[in-house]
């Protein structure tokens, strides 16, 4: 059956009944990708894309509001360095303009740009049902192991919320100009309350934090010396494989130059402090 | 909001004209395109986003057709190469294409040719870095792209 809800109300009664006997259908830049590989597909389908305020961003209370249809196309323009050069990376524009956000947290493939980019904001993610209501997951806590996440079977990832106060800062290293996958991919967060967060993709089995080194800044601040230290306890933090793309070594080394690297802009950026965007 | 067997009737606009027809549930746009309507313009190759060959326009906006099912495109407006010209009266794309001499097997060039499309609307004068974004999700194997960027800059300066 292919179900094409008008509201979330419809969404969430289809998927709390189905559970996970009904794929989430976003853009279908991954599950369609899939179904052409195999050649057969999902029995049943739950297509999002024509429920009402689906694509939807909107700032509130100091806070970015994404609904989990919200594409890349439309993240390349928010003004949220990360996350909109993160979105801007992502395949061409056709798979920007049909790639969601939920999208990329439902694949949870360690080599999810945004969620790398979210990662370094402590962005919130609202998993919702139908009866039980929804519940906040900071994105620490969301990835569970490889594509493995805190999203039940019976529910839908509604929205992506961060504080807009992030100064942010963001990279990946990749073969390619265009159609990218990433090699390593960093991102990194100053919030004004002083918190520090470095985030990698394509390190570990999940998008992940490097603790160590972001308590070390923390501690610290954006000292020369910090920056040499977090770097290098960053590539101690990383567990990165061999593969057809890259090396492990090359990628743990890629993650010290990019703490270095990220950290020492937004040093110069901030004169070491951080501070609300302004924007 | 549900139709209850594993095909679809879809309802939408192609090229301006209205579909109805059922369709299966899990069927590509692309293949509906091919197979089911015989608009063989669009090209399948890759079927992961990668070379843009299938591009297609989708309410204003370039969409890869091998990667949406059929009963998303419900209520919407799509695009095809077919769709551009007018009668006997290539579209300025095409036009531009033929002069530069953009194409060599020419696999990729309605594609190419749509992204550019969808590109130009939006963007009519369009700055180095639009033009990449607008343009980085399709590849041609054949020509380089020194001949395909000046037809789209041709256009460009005739957009209306």
């Amino acid at each position: 059956m292919f179900f094409q809800p008008k509201t979330i109300d419809e969404a969430l009664a289809v998927r709390a009944k189905m559970g996970a006997d009904a794929t989430p259908l976003g853009g279908g830049t991954d599950i369609v990708v899939a179904l052409n590989r195999v050649g057969s597909g999902a029995k049943n389908y739950l297509d999002l894309t024509h429920v009402v305020g689906y694509p939807d961003v909107q700032r509130e209370n100091g806070e970015w509001v994404l609904s989990a249809g919200a594409t890349f196309t439309r993240l390349g323009k928010l003004p949220v360095r990360a996350l909109a050069e993160a979105s801007m990376t992502v395949g061409g524009a056709a798979i920007r303009n049909c790639g969601t956000i939920a999208g990329n947290l439902g694949t949870a493939s360690p080599a999810g740009d945004g969620c790398v980019a979210l990662m370094a904001m402590d962005a919130r993610i609202a998993l919702r049902h139908a009866t039980r209501g929804e519940r906040i997951i900071p994105i620490a806590e969301y990835f569970t192991g490889f594509r493995k996440t805190a999203l039940l079977a019976d529910e839908l990832i509604t929205q992506v919320r961060f504080d807009a106060d992030w100064r942010t800062a963001w990279y990946k290293v990749g073969k390619r100009g265009s159609i990218n996958i990433s090699l390593v991919c960093c991102a990194v967060g100053l919030s004004p309350r002083g918190d520090v967060r470095i985030a990698f993709g394509c390190v570990a089995p999940i998008v992940m934090r490097a603790r160590k080194a972001e308590a070390i800044v923390e501690k610290h601040g954006l000292s020369p010396v910090a920056i040499d230290e977090a770097a290098e306890v960053a590539m101690t933090e990383v567990a990165p494989i061999d593969d057809h793309r890259a090396s492990a070594a090359y990628r743990r080394a890629m993650c010290g130059v990019l703490t270095r690297r990220l950290l020492n802009q937004l040093q110069k950026e901030t004169g070491g402090r951080a501070s609300a965007p302004a924007a | 909001m549900a139709q209850l067997e594993t095909t679809w009737r879809l309802q939408c606009t192609v090229n301006g004209g209205p579909v109805d027809c059922e369709v299966p549930q899990d069927q590509t746009l692309l293949d509906f395109l091919r197979i089911g309507i015989g608009l063989t313009g669009s090209k399948g190759s890759c079927l992961e986003g990668e070379c843009g060959s299938c591009t297609v326009i989708v309410d204003g906006q370039a969409v890869n057709s091998c990667l949406v099912l059929c009963p998303q495109m419900q209520g919407r407006r799509i695009t095809t190469i077919e769709g551009l010209a007018c009668g006997e009266k290539l579209h300025v794309l095409q036009e531009t294409f033929l002069d530069a001499g953009a194409a060599q097997c020419g696999y990729c060039t309605p594609g190419l040719i749509m992204a550019a499309k969808a590109l130009l609307d939006e963007t009519p004068n369009p700055t180095e870095q639009e033009f990449f974004e607008g343009m980085e999700g399709n590849i041609c194997r054949c020509t380089g792209y020194a001949s395909i960027c000046e037809a789209i800059r041709a256009a460009a300066r005739q957009w209306q």
